[in-house]
């Protein structure tokens, strides 16, 4: 009756660390070992139905496997001579696991390759069950430790585990993170990441126990963990920790993290960032918070992890301590961090002291801001609704948020998508519902400042030509006083059009060129262009729309090379047989398609570096660029604009 | 999941072997984070019965005595299959008996 597949999986779990590990000391290949340990599991299934489950079933998958193992070294014939050795070594010894854990997170690995891995090798875990919980699909996965196993093999990590310890422990916390960062009912599945990292977790913590931080890690990820019932709402809302209902933690995980931080304390030495993180952890589960340790706790670990979350952590503690100003100081050089840009907590908690300080306009501003940012719809919702209790006289004028939509509104769809990029970008950091006129020009340029920190000036200039716009369209000039348009560098002048990038241009391009420059006619009309309607002898054609002088002039005849009709510009070759073009962009002399857009744009840019527009417009280059303008330097004629706005349909093909 | 595994007092006298047996696995269950809890009952307990507004206080034994329940074991496995595994290498360990294993929701 015993379902065998099951009862084979349920050994490899559990065992799967010690077998893999044991079979890495004789193979030094992760990838190797764990073959070596399925083909051990599939003989289980074979034989198992027959002989019955084995007293130690462990045991006899390490036997066999190894069994195999060695063969397999002996076929290798290079190390023939140790092979009888190694049949007789002893049993695994514990290390082989640790010694598992430290290749499978070593730091030549990608740290999402080596979670992977780890919940492979060390866990026991399918591809399949790692990429439910990673939410990505099982091939990713199965790549994705593959190519960690290849790199192990290649870079001979499997001789030399790293030994750093911290690289193992942060793996873990990363599997544990990535199963608590879950939230909702339908991710329970990867809940159980979390109870794979605790077991990875107390695995270390035995094998590793005179290392303060795994103890200190586990007693984290233990009273964490403790509160993963109490820490949602019955519809997925996050509950604050202080509001959490206390019956519904659970004691004995507390418990095990109470002793978990008695064995870092044994272990001794200076307190690292999990040993802090416990200790605030412990503080929590306290009935009355000593916030005053909270923040003491937390200026520790800013010391060891200078990050801008664990800063915004002590401000909130700070706050709880010494008031909401002292933690609102604290939160005053976050401001400007461009790593907590997009960061909604940062607005939350200042608004959450704002509120505290009485101060509720500014408040509202900052809620609305974190609402903004926030990704979660139910944190969103919270926030929203936090920010409409507040008591807030209405006459705030205009929001933001609103003011641009209304400003966009009538604009151009390429003028509003182009303005929006850069007024969007603005309002979500800015806050939707933040009145225009409490915005401050020191803020914008903030703003200015975390999004676009390091733009060509071209761009600078297109986002500040955008605000500024915008605030003048708003009655608000001012606002974007301290924002202004950066020098662009030198561009293509006279010199850099002398000298072509690529080769000498050929007839054609000169002819277009030159025609361009002198007629200022748009790109498609010219390249439209047929032998038959030009007029020589007048330097026009189509009805003197377009015009040219003595430099084109000079250079037509030998372009049209006695050709009566057809296209004027052609292209190099003939059409392929797939894309026939339209009669009237076929030159029936020589059989080849009229000169496209893109091609004539793409040799263009080519042979000058410059696009069709900016050499058309060069009107000085044309006096000095000999190959191509006309010999009295007359060719210097006003310019219309042959814009981006030329209709598709006009582009020959 | 957790399941709590109770074991019936068997007719077994434990040796030094059990002992040595059973510390090892316990310990080794420990260290994997698997064993949550466990401990021995006096197989003489009591029974407290309320009906309506009255509630009755007995003393045991009520059972006879390899029907007490011996010892109990709270365990946090993936899967039914693994706590079956784990209850195996128990049995092994004790020699013959009975054990009632249920799975424990909430906290």
């Amino acid at each position: 009756m015993t379902n065998f597949p099951a009862t084979v999986g349920a050994v490899w779990k559990q065992e799967s660390a010690r077998i893999v590990g044991g079979l890495l000391r004789l193979v030094h290949d992760v990838g190797r070992a764990e073959e070596l340990a399925q083909d051990a599991l599939v003989a289980a299934l074979e034989q198992w139905p027959a002989t019955g489950i084995p007293d130690n079933p462990g045991a006899w998958l390490m036997t066999t496997a190894r069994r195999r193992a060695v063969d397999d070294i002996r076929r290798a014939r290079t190390r023939e001579r140790l092979a009888p050795d190694l049949a007789r070594r002893p049993e695994p010894a514990e290390d082989d696991v640790l010694r598992l854990m430290f290749t499978s997170c070593h730091p030549v690995l990608p740290a999402e390759a080596r979670a992977a891995l780890t919940l492979r090798v060390v866990a026991g875990l399918s591809p399949a069950e790692i990429a439910r919980a990673f939410l990505v699909g099982e091939q990713v996965i199965t790549q994705r430790i593959a190519a960690a196993k290849r790199t192990l093999a290649e870079s001979g990590a499997a001789y030399e585990p790293s030994g750093q310890l911290s690289s193992v422990l942060e793996v873990v916390y990363l599997i544990f993170n990535e199963g608590y960062a879950a939230t909702s009912g339908a991710d329970l599945i990867r809940a159980d990441l979390c109870l794979e990292a605790l077991r990875l977790g107390r695995m270390l913590a035995k094998l590793a126990p005179a290392q303060a931080e795994v103890h200190g890690l586990v007693a984290l990820m233990e009273i964490q963990q403790s509160r993963s019932a109490a820490r949602t709402g019955p519809a997925g809302e996050p509950i604050p920790l202080h509001e959490q209902n206390r019956g519904r933690w659970d004691q004995l995980l507390i418990r095990r993290g109470f002793a978990a931080m008695l064995r870092a304390r044994e272990a001794g030495g200076p307190a690292g960032p999990y040993v802090l993180q416990a200790a605030i952890a412990v503080c929590h589960t306290a009935d009355k918070t000593d916030w005053v340790r909270i923040s003491s706790l937390y200026e520790s670990l800013e010391r060891l992890l200078p990050t801008p979350v664990v800063r915004l952590n002590r401000a909130v503690a700070v706050a709880f301590a010494y008031g909401p100003q002292a933690g609102l100081d604290l939160l005053d050089e976050l401001h400007a961090d461009p790593r907590m840009a997009g960061y909604h907590l940062l607005p939350g908690v200042r608004g959450d002291l704002l509120i505290r300080l009485g101060r509720a306009a500014e408040a509202r501003g900052e809620l609305e801001r974190a609402a903004t940012l926030a990704h979660n719809t139910a944190e969103r919702d919270f926030l929203r609704r936090r920010a409409a209790a507040l008591d807030v006289p209405e006459d705030q004028g205009r929001p933001l948020g609103p003011a641009v939509a209304e400003y966009l509104g009538p604009l151009r769809p390429a003028t509003a998508r182009a303005y929006g990029q850069t007024l969007h970008r603005v309002v979500r950091l800015a806050g939707d519902r933040t009145p225009v006129a409490s915005l401050t020009s020191e803020r914008l340029a903030e703003i200015f400042a975390l999004c676009w920190p390091e733009v060509s000036p071209r761009t600078w200039n297109r986002h500040v030509a955008a605000i500024r716009s915008f605030t003048t369209w708003a009655g608000e000039p001012s606002l974007a006083a301290a924002l202004q348009p950066r020098p662009l560098p030198a561009t293509l002048g006279a010199a850099s059009l002398s000298e072509p990038v690529g080769a000498v241009p050929a007839l054609r391009e000169r002819v277009l060129w030159c025609l361009l420059r002198e007629s200022g006619a748009k790109v498609g009309a010219v390249l439209a262009l047929n032998v038959e309607e030009l007029n020589l002898d007048d330097r026009s054609a189509r009805d003197a729309t377009i015009v040219w002088r003595s430099g084109t002039a000079a250079l037509l005849p030998e372009l049209i090379a006695g050709r009566t009709r057809g296209p004027l510009f052609l292209a190099g070759r003939r059409p392929g047989p797939g894309r026939p073009p339209a009669a009237a962009d076929l030159c029936p002399e020589t059989g080849r398609r009229r000169l496209s857009y893109e091609r004539a744009a793409y040799l263009c840019k080519r042979l000058t570096g410059h696009t069709l527009l900016q050499v058309q417009r060069q009107s000085a280059v044309s006096s000095d660029w000999s190959r191509c303008s006309a010999a009295d330097g007359s060719a210097t004629i006003e310019l219309t604009a042959i814009d981006a706005a030329l209709p598709d349909g006009a582009i020959p093909t | 999941m957790r399941y709590l595994m109770m074991q019936k007092a068997g007719d077994a006298e434990p040796d030094e072997k059990l002992y040595a047996d059973m510390a090892a696995f316990v310990e080794e269950l420990t260290a994997s984070g698997v064993l949550l809890a466990t401990g021995g009952l006096d197989p003489v307990g009591f029974k407290m019965t309320s009906a309506g507004d009255e509630i009755t206080v007995t003393d045991g034994p009520f059972t006879e005595a390899k029907e007490a329940i011996g010892g109990f074991a709270l365990i946090e496995v993936r899967s039914k299959e693994e706590a079956i595994e784990l209850c195996r290498r128990f049995r092994r360990i004790v020699g013959d008996g009975e054990s009632l294993i249920h799975q424990v929701y909430g906290p």
